[in-house]
């Protein structure tokens, strides 16, 4: 065992610069492993805990805007039979209001409390910090304020309902299952008893609200007790807006963030550890050539094969054990950087924690990784005579045929034998072709998460239309407000539209979005099969739900609203990320076979020119018709609102990406650069006696890797192009995303090309630099 | 005959392990342009250190080395890389082929060095593998599919393609049997005969008789010198006058 141990130490010093390349790949592997399983099993899950926490049940009801006759004896009739527990509170509730939140303002749903909202029974409320100093008027925020809304205690928040202003101070931050998040599109705001009196007094008639938080009973189907109820509901309520709201959607629009971020580092963890493992596959078998003489040394005076062989694994092993260490250790220094960014989705206060699992997965894989690399590739050893060994005698390359002769190339001497080299050195060429196209397609993805998400954002794949901003009336003043709205200056193209939720086959249903005519849309892009529905009997629905109950373009689908149904064509198939991907268009007189609109109040879509124009669009709507505005919003800034988030994953995505890359192809260039040069120490020799200069050979060797780079960087570029968007639409599916269609700058392709064959060929140059110490003369007599 | 290489003082000193080891000792000789010049020496004495400091490959600790009158010591590596593509032909003991590169390219790559036209290079290098017996047949083979005294004539076609001033020799028979050890040396003194200038480092009688100027190498120091004149095949008394001179040297 010492002489094993001794023999791993003098492998080890032999061969530093190699080891270091290796160890830094085996670091980055685990990194990225420890990375992701920290997202998957430590961010991931910590919505989930925190509903267990917070005794969240499995759901909530909440019914607005027609809660005549929804007492404790109407609940009892209504959920009684299919619930163990149920626990039911009043509160003020509003429908799509704007709200200031980060660089913007975001729509939600908005729940308002007193402070009777800290005692509920189960689905608790719980603050998470607060300052007991601050009195008056003040307000409780969900904590995702304090995460990405750039909120602190202390702060004014203003707020604004049904046309009137009101100022608080920020007394703290709570901690809410389903009322917490922008993604499950509700908060709830607790105010202190005499602000929420005086705007109960105020909007209490119009805005009074039921919440349910239930239990159900063992056997229950949760989505179809929704669908009944919901139902229910509206048979006795028509004109109400009711939701019921799983626990798990509410987790999982929490956990939409760590899930977008997990999934992308497993692409590029799966990328990555692809590359390094074909690296090391090569480096390994390097390591072995470069030390053949030292092999048929330690032969000849003895050594087993099993002993040299053993010495390999001990040192690999104990260098991936301790590359493991230093990636997971690293994992965990930037996962604070990932954590603010789960955090800022979730809302929920979260550390990052030591966990076993997620330290020990890479290491073990790692480990057992290189040491099966390690045996399959040290197996030539054994078979290795000493006589072979001492004179080197392993070829890897076969000279059998002149690809450039030199009488008949009509490159210049220096690319010649550049190429040359090229040819003679296939293999090499082969791993950094492969491994650049990846780098090329992870970066390419990276700028489309860039362009999509943070410099141009893709607003119709976030939201289903766009527009310049939205009002909403009460069915007393809502035709009189169209005129209003079609007489202001800067205002175009006005739809009403109004979202219901549609059941289907008493098992799914789909937010239903209904326009007063759908060819006014701006976002005809969201059908992406088919097209939009003209007639009163057609619906265009999401590709999600379609694909989920095997519908497509043609065939007919019956939806249920209250007490009425009615079977419709489908004319189209349409994508968002929003609602889990189930949503629907149809025009309003389709939906008139639903429901009569006569009481329903309206909401206006319109256009104008910029955040300015929406803003005073809507303060002259809320002068003119006061309390009859039930909700506004200025789409300009809500967009602002929603991206913040994107953004900063996008541009995270994008730096890492870049950085990973950038760092991949140095270490694979420097790993194969200077394994190259070794075996061709001796030609180099017998070149720079010729009368070659050093500055050629340098030019030479880092030239025959540029074909291979500057091919992969033409080719990946192209099919990165191509398949980005049908991979996205991959990734996405479960997102609702069909048919990617994002946008991919053809000049951000080039410039990652041109970018990515400039590192590497400055790199190539600056490695390729070890030539100039190889002196002829020592070479030439052996030393 | 004219002055092609003339040393002052030159030294070379290795540091082994902070031992310093003075390989060469003020060394001051001439080479004359037409010679074929032998160092010969025990194993040890410094020769291969002296051909390599006087083709400019390694650099002496000490001295001036003029080339036809310009002083070489005081080059850089490109420079001296520059000019040894310029003046000098280099034929090893291990001949040194490029395996990559096949008969002709490894001739070739030499010629390219200073003749930018490939055809005129190429016509070049095929007529030069011709006068040292290489048929076109083997042009296209690599160094690994040729003998031993093959890819030695290869060598010396190599060192020869760009007309150097000198060829540098050092021990190009020691890896080859009699047979084509001889027929390496033939080839050397044939070119000789049409005015080569040849320094070749040996150790072998056989191969030093075809020098017309012997100088011994002892103890990093010029120990004695010997004219011969020319080669004449079966010159009795040159083989006499050279053993002579060996025994007197300690041979």
């Amino acid at each position: 065992m010492e002489k094993i141990k001794l023999l791993s130490r003098s492998n080890f010093r032999k061969n530093k610069g190699t080891c270091v390349g290796l160890f830094l790949l085996m670091m980055l592997a685990s990194m990225m492993i420890g990375l992701v399983l920290l997202l998957f099993m430590d961010a991931y899950p910590t919505a989930r805990k925190e509903a267990e926490k917070l005794d969240a049940g499995d759901g909530y009801i909440w019914i607005m805007n027609d809660i005549k006759g929804i007492d404790d004896e109407y609940v009892e009739e209504l959920i009684g039979k299919e619930t163990k527990d149920y626990y039911k509170y009043t509160c003020l509730g509003y429908d799509s209001i704007s709200i200031n939140f980060g660089d913007g303002t975001v729509s939600p749903q908005v729940l308002i409390n007193n402070k009777s909202a800290f005692n509920k029974a189960f689905d608790r409320t719980e603050v998470i910090v607060e300052d007991e100093n601050v009195t008056g008027k003040y307000i409780y925020l969900p904590y995702q304020f304090y995460t990405s809304g750039g909120y602190e205690i202390g702060d004014i928040y203003e707020l604004e309902l049904t046309g009137t202003k009101y100022s608080f101070t920020v007394k703290g931050f709570t901690d809410t299952t389903y009322f917490g998040c922008n993604n499950d599109g509700v908060y709830e705001f607790v105010l202190d008893d005499d602000s929420y009196d005086e705007i109960y007094a105020k909007d209490g008639e119009a805005s009074d609200s039921v919440v349910i938080a239930f239990k159900l009973k063992e056997g229950e189907k949760l989505n179809s007790f929704r669908i009944k109820k919901l139902n229910d509901i509206l048979k006795t309520n028509p004109m109400a807006i009711a939701v019921i709201y799983k626990l798990n959607d509410a987790i999982n629009g929490r956990s939409f963030m760590s899930l977008v971020l997990a999934t992308s580092f497993l692409t590029l963890t799966i990328i990555i550890v692809l590359v390094i493992t074909v690296m090391m596959t090569n480096s390994i078998s390097n390591f072995i050539k470069e030390n053949m003489q030292s092999i048929g040394a330690l032969k000849a005076i003895g050594y087993t094969s099993s002993a040299i062989r053993s010495s390999l694994y001990i040192m690999f092993a104990f260098m991936a054990l301790l590359a493991s260490i230093c990636g997971a250790g690293l994992s965990y220094a930037l996962m604070p950087i990932m954590a603010k960014i789960v955090v800022g989705q979730m809302g929920i206060p979260y550390t990052v924690c030591f966990n076993l699992i997620c330290s020990l997965i890479p290491a073990v894989v790692v480990v057992i990784y290189v040491l099966l690399v390690s045996f399959a590739t040290t197996g030539k050893v054994k078979k290795i005579e000493p006589i072979v060994a001492l004179r080197e005698g392993i070829e890897n390359h076969s000279f059998k045929k002149n690809h450039v002769r030199l009488d008949r190339s009509a490159f210049s001497l220096n690319v010649s034998l550049a190429l040359k080299n090229l040819f003679n050195y296939k293999k090499q060429n082969i791993i950094t072709f492969f491994v650049t196209g990846l780098l090329v397609f992870t970066c390419v993805m990276g700028l489309l998460m860039y362009e999509n998400f943070s410099r141009n954002p893709k607003v119709g794949i976030l939201t289903f239309e766009i527009c310049g901003g939205t009002v909403g009336f009460d069915s007393s003043v809502k035709e009189e407000a169209m005129e209003y709205l079609e007489n202001l200056d800067g205002v175009s193209n006005i739809r009403r539209m109004i979202s219901l939720t549609l059941n289907y086959n008493e098992e799914d249903s789909i937010r239903g979005y209904i326009f007063d005519d759908v060819s006014k849309m701006n976002n005809k892009e969201v059908c992406y099969k088919g097209r939009l529905p003209e007639f009163d009997n057609e619906v265009a629905v999401s590709g999600k739900f379609a694909s989920d109950h095997g519908l497509t373009v043609g065939d007919e689908v019956r939806f249920d609203y209250g007490n009425e149904s009615f079977t419709y064509l489908i004319t189209g198939l349409i994508q968002t990320c929003n609602n889990s991907g189930r949503e629907g268009v149809m025009n309003e007189s389709a939906a008139e076979h639903l429901i009569d609109f006569t009481d329903a109040p309206a909401y206006y879509w319109f256009d104008c020119d910029g955040r300015d124009a929406a803003a005073e669009i809507l303060d002259n709507c809320s002068e003119e018709y006061g309390d009859h505005v039930i909700s506004s919003m200025n789409f300009y800034d809500t967009l602002e609102g929603n991206l913040t988030t994107f953004r900063s994953i996008s541009a995270l995505m994008m730096i890492l990406l870049s950085i990973i890359s950038g760092i991949v192809i140095m270490i694979i260039l420097y790993l194969l650069i200077k394994a190259f040069v070794y075996n061709k120490r001796k030609d180099y020799g017998i070149l720079k006696a010729l009368g070659f200069t050093s500055n050629a050979l340098i030019m030479q060797t880092a030239l025959s890797f540029m074909p291979s780079i500057i091919l992969a960087a033409i080719v990946f570029s192209f099919v990165s192009y191509y398949i980005a968007n049908p991979y996205m639409a991959m990734v996405m599916r479960s997102f609702g995303l069909m048919k990617g269609n994002f946008h991919i700058p053809v000049q951000g392709v080039v410039i990652i090309g041109v970018s990515l064959v400039l590192v590497a060929y400055l790199f190539s140059i600056l490695q390729s630099l070890r030539i100039k110490k190889i002196e002829s003369y020592k070479m030439l007599i052996g030393e | 005959m004219d002055t092609l290489i003339k040393t002052n003082k030159l030294c070379k000193t290795f540091s082994n392990g902070g031992q310093m080891q003075h390989v060469l000792k003020n060394i001051d000789l001439e080479i004359y342009e037409g010679d074929f010049t032998i160092i010969m020496g025990a194993s040890g004495a410094g020769k291969s250190t002296l051909l390599y400091a006087l083709s400019g490959m390694d650099k002496p600790t000490l001295g001036d080395i003029y080339f036809a009158g310009t002083e070489i010591t005081k080059k850089n590596t490109d420079e001296l890389a520059s000019f040894r593509k310029e003046n000098c032909g280099f034929v090893f003991q291990q001949v040194y082929l490029v395996d990559s590169m096949s008969v002709l390219d490894n001739v070739m790559a030499a010629g390219l060095l200073i003749n930018k036209n490939r055809k005129e290079v190429a016509a070049r290098a095929k007529e030069i593998l011709k006068s040292v017996d290489i048929e076109e047949n083997m042009w296209d083979k690599f160094p690994t599919q040729i003998s031993g005294g093959e890819a030695q004539r290869v060598g010396i076609a190599r060192a020869l393609i760009n007309d150097p001033r000198l060829v540098f020799a050092d021990e190009p028979t020691g890896a080859l049997n009699s047979k084509t050890g001889k027929d390496v040396l033939d080839t050397l003194t044939n070119f000789n005969n049409k005015g080569q200038s040849i320094v070749m480092v040996t150790h072998d009688i056989t191969s030093a008789r075809r020098g017309n100027r012997i100088l011994y190498v002892k103890d990093g120091e010029i120990a004695g010198e010997c004219i011969l004149g020319k080669y004449v095949h079966g010159d009795e008394d040159r083989h006499r006058k050279l053993n002579d001179f060996l025994v007197s040297m300690g041979w």
